[in-house]
């Protein structure tokens, strides 16, 4: 006798679309959520007259109406469209180096392709040659991974099976000569957290691609317009939610899930689970280590827990152009060599890289009127903000994003002097709104060994799934993805 | 992707050889349970098990709890923010939010000072029966009336009424003690000279630290008194500051409810501009049909049906927040500000209508979907509730 069909454990972007795409199959479902309000990291706050956006910058995968992206096309499925308004971004970034470099790429394939040769007109055929590539791969891409040709062959599709695990690095380097150009297009870098040297080529080529073929969105109302719309999907098709409610335990029997037990004690007899809790989380804290066989604790143990971030919340009294702003995406570094700046990430000295957005550019209305709001952010791993004793946090945390600002202002000076409110985010404020350990905000390390080819996501435990950023890739879209995937392998068990 | 697809992948092997190699050298994630939360316990515990380890009279109304921590250590805290004590009173659990007034240089002990006021239901309580010895919970120390170094500048205007003093107490103790590189400048209005709270230590300070200036504001003075009287108006201002530079300085408001209309607009009057000016939050108004917007047709003592989804139905009255209605039925939400800004308790309303005074701050997709912040929100007709 069980109390529900399944239990989710965590209401965050994969917990959600998990519960509303198994609520929506008739599957009696109780999600659990240990704060008071959904998303994850899909979420705001509010402080003074702004609403602070917490994660999301660019959302990948909309597509337009016309050209429908993967994303788009599951919101739809899910019938959340009608809920839901986007903004489509206009630019992919400007990437800066202050005194050396400043370009604009547009979200367009061509008007890309001239910024970057009016700015290195040495190197015009390698440019070419670099897009070709990335199309070339991509294309290729959708047909060995996305439709699974049953026939791929490293003769049928080269350019795939040549170019998916080679670091990014190389292939900057085999196309491009100025490490500003390198530089200037690789830079989506770190929204995988992995330094090109160590970010697998197909990863970047997809994500670059994507964002310039199914454009950049922003949601209306920020990424809790989202979370809150899915949650009341998932409450009107007849789901039980209960927030302020952590899971202590979940019950294994002879390799079967059979309840959790939660924070204030009450057990809740389930036979299956989608834990949207992270991977690392559910074994290490929910599942007795009895229960977890010897390889997947293994599997786990070799796995490497990926970065978190410092996030400056900024909040000014007058609108972007007013301060220079014309970019929403604004990616400041102070070197060409990625290594060296996410080394800095390991340390408590000034970042070397970080991404400046600002919300209003693309919707004049994200912030009150005369007002607008932007994110600061740099990479940042927690080992060192662990170092520091409790008493000197809050004076570190002010010191290092003092230093984040120093740079900001290199490029937008006009900044400081409209500051009306300033929240710091630092890996240890991640740990403790995730619960992940040190704070990891895109789950895994994204490297290759560490990536889906080698990992297939699977539980060793029978009824038990997994949703989110540690269950596959960081992001939005993925995360979003990874709980309509994970609910799918459910239904068709219970079938 | 198949095994005999992927193998293709120039690479792969050598991957697969290395993942072999961490397997096996693989060290047990199991030792590392607890980690995450024992190294956030150390900066937000969830909740803090406190005892009074003393209590001082300040003046003949306010009174200063000195509380340790009863079984942990109390984390440490930026000078302005608040604990939210829990207790029960005549019955009923509840909580109220009070401003540390010792300084964070220690957190041997946090100090909260309070003052009697009337009809103060949780106040007058703790002034009239808390003793030293006994124990409570609260909250670990939150909010955001604070310093923040990155853009506050280090010429600091603090304008108090009465009992609003305390976070500037603990600025101020701060400032001093650890010489810091902040010019201060307290303006205090009191209802008479000797209700001046920390009068003896402000003007002990302000006498050995020059960066520290006190200027005091009586409403109700002596016939003896020769200081500024009335209330803290442009012109008592700009003698306590000059005129230079007012439009630099940060200026930080925390008093009774009606001095801040008074002194915002006396503040944009003197060219203040909106983000020089931090304001402490404040609880639920004294009498909320006062409020702009509120609906003329409903009174304070009408009442009004709360269901809950267990199916459970009891009346609340529409002048008196919700959350205390909930808690005097026993229903105790998750709470730190009550003042409508943390979220804490954020529920969702499943029907009917209320009231929140600006100043409950709800998140744009909040209000889409019918979540209230019950702490500062008021039934304006029967409610449902998800809870």
């Amino acid at each position: 006798m069980t109390d529900y069909d399944a239990v989710i454990i965590g209401a965050g972007n994969g917990g959600l679309t998990a519960g509303l795409t198994l609520a929506r199959a008739g599957v009696k479902t109780l999600m659990l959520e240990r704060h008071n309000i959904p998303g994850g990291c899909a979420t705001s706050f509010v402080r003074g007259r702004f609403e602070f956006e917490v994660a999301l910058h660019q959302l990948s995968g909309m597509g337009t109406e016309s050209f429908p992206g993967p994303l788009r096309s599951m919101l739809k499925d899910l019938d959340m469209m009608k809920d839901l308004a986007f903004v489509q971004m206009e630019n992919l970034y400007r990437a800066v180096l202050p005194g050396q470099m400043d370009i604009t790429l547009k979200a367009d394939r061509a008007e890309a392709i001239q910024a970057l040769k009016a700015k290195f007109p040495q190197e015009t055929s390698g440019i070419d040659g670099f897009f070709d590539l990335v199309w070339a791969f991509c294309n290729q891409w959708i047909h060995v991974v996305i439709m699974k040709d049953p026939e791929a062959t490293s003769e049928k599709h080269p350019v795939y099976f040549q170019y998916a695990l080679k670091d990014t690095q190389s292939v900057l380097d085999e196309f491009f000569k100025n490490p500003l150009l390198k530089s200037a297009v690789g830079i989506y870098w770190s929204y995988m957290g992995m330094p090109p040297s160590r970010l697998p080529f197909g990863d970047f080529a997809v994500i670059f691609w994507a964002y310039t073929e199914f454009k950049p969105f922003h949601i209306k109302g920020g990424s809790q317009a989202l979370s809150n719309a899915l949650l009341n999907a998932y409450i009107q098709a007849g789901g039980d939610v209960h927030f302020n409610c952590g899971v202590k335990k979940i019950i294994v029997k002879d390799n079967r899930v059979t309840g959790i037990v939660t924070d204030q004690g009450d057990e809740i007899a389930t036979a299956n689970i989608v834990s949207n809790a992270g991977t690392y989380t559910t074994y290490v804290e929910l599942i007795d280590r009895e229960h977890i066989p010897e390889e997947s604790r293994r599997e786990l143990g070799a796995r490497t827990v990926g970065t978190s971030a410092v996030t400056i919340f900024l909040g000014m009294d007058a609108e972007p152009e007013a301060l220079g702003i014309r970019e929403a995406t604004n990616f400041i570094t102070e070197t060409t060599d990625n290594d060296l700046a996410f080394s800095t990430f390991r340390t408590l000295d000034p970042p070397m890289a970080m991404l400046f957005t600002c919300y209003d550019v693309d919707d004049p209305e994200f912030s009150p009127k005369g007002a607008c709001q932007a994110a600061i952010v740099s990479l940042a791993y927690s080992e060192p903000w662990l170092s520091i004793p409790t008493t000197r946090y809050h004076e570190t945390k002010y010191r290092y994003a003092q230093d984040m600002l120093n740079t900001l202002y290199k490029v937008f000076p006009d900044v400081r002097h409209h500051i009306e409110e300033i929240d710091v985010a630092t890996p240890l404020t991640h740990m403790r709104y995730l619960g992940h350990p040190g704070g990891a905000i895109y789950g895994f390390e994204q490297s290759a060994r560490d990536s889906e080819l080698f990992l297939d996501g699977s539980s060793p435990i029978e009824g038990l799934y997994h949703a989110g950023a540690f269950a596959g890739m960081g992001g939005f879209q993925p995360t979003l993805m990874s709980g309509q995937s994970a609910a799918r392998k459910l239904i068709r068990q219970l079938k | 992707m198949k095994k005999k697809v992927k193998q293709q992948i120039s690479g792969f092997s050598e991957i697969e050889q290395e993942i072999r190699i961490l397997r096996k050298q693989a060290p047990d994630r199991s030792v590392e349970k607890g980690q995450v939360s024992r190294i956030i316990e150390r900066l937000h515990p969830r909740k803090l098990n406190l005892a009074v380890s003393e209590i001082r009279e300040e003046t003949a109304s306010a009174k200063t709890f000195r509380l340790v921590s009863g079984d942990h250590y109390l984390p440490p805290f930026l000078a302005g923010q608040y604990i939210n004590l829990f207790l029960d009173v005549n019955g009923i659990r509840t909580s109220r939010p009070y401003s540390i007034s010792s300084s964070p240089g220690q957190t041997a002990y946090y100090d909260i000072t309070l003052r009697r006021v009337k009809n103060g239901f949780f106040s007058n309580y703790l002034m009239d029966e808390v003793k030293t010895g006994d124990g409570f919970q609260s909250t670990s120390p939150a909010g955001y009336f604070h310093h923040n170094p990155l853009f506050h500048g280090k010429d600091l205007v603090f304008l108090a009424g009465g009992s609003g003093i305390t976070p500037f107490m603990s600025m101020i103790r701060e400032v001093t003690d650890k010489g810091m590189d902040r010019r201060i400048h307290l303006i205090y209005g009191s209802q008479q000279e000797d209700d001046i709270i920390f009068s003896q230590e402000l003007s002990e300070r302000a006498s050995r630290h020059v960066n520290l200036s006190v200027t005091h504001v009586i409403t109700a003075p002596s016939s003896s008194y020769a200081g500024h009287t009335g209330f803290i108006t442009g012109e008592v201002i700009r003698s306590a500051l000059g005129n230079q530079g007012l439009t630099e300085k940060m200026f930080y408001l925390c008093g009774p409810e009606a001095m801040y209309g008074f002194v915002l607009s006396n503040l944009e009057k003197l060219g203040v501009p909106k983000r020089r000016i931090r304001i402490e939050i404040f609880g639920p108004p004294a009498d909320i049909t006062a409020h702009p917007g509120w609906p003329e047709q409903i009174t304070k003592a009408d009442r009004f049906q709360i269901r809950l989804k267990n199916g459970r139905v009891f009346e609340a009255a529409a002048g008196e927040p919700l959350m205390n209605s909930l808690e005097r039925n026993n229903i105790t939400l998750e709470t730190s500000c009550r003042s409508g800004v943390c979220s804490l308790c954020r529920t969702k309303l499943l029907s009917g209508k209320v009231f929140h005074p600006a100043g409950a701050q709800i998140r744009k997709s909040d209000r889409k979907y019918g979540y209230i912040h019950p702490c500062m929100a008021y039934p304006l007709e029967d409610l449902e509730l998800l809870i």
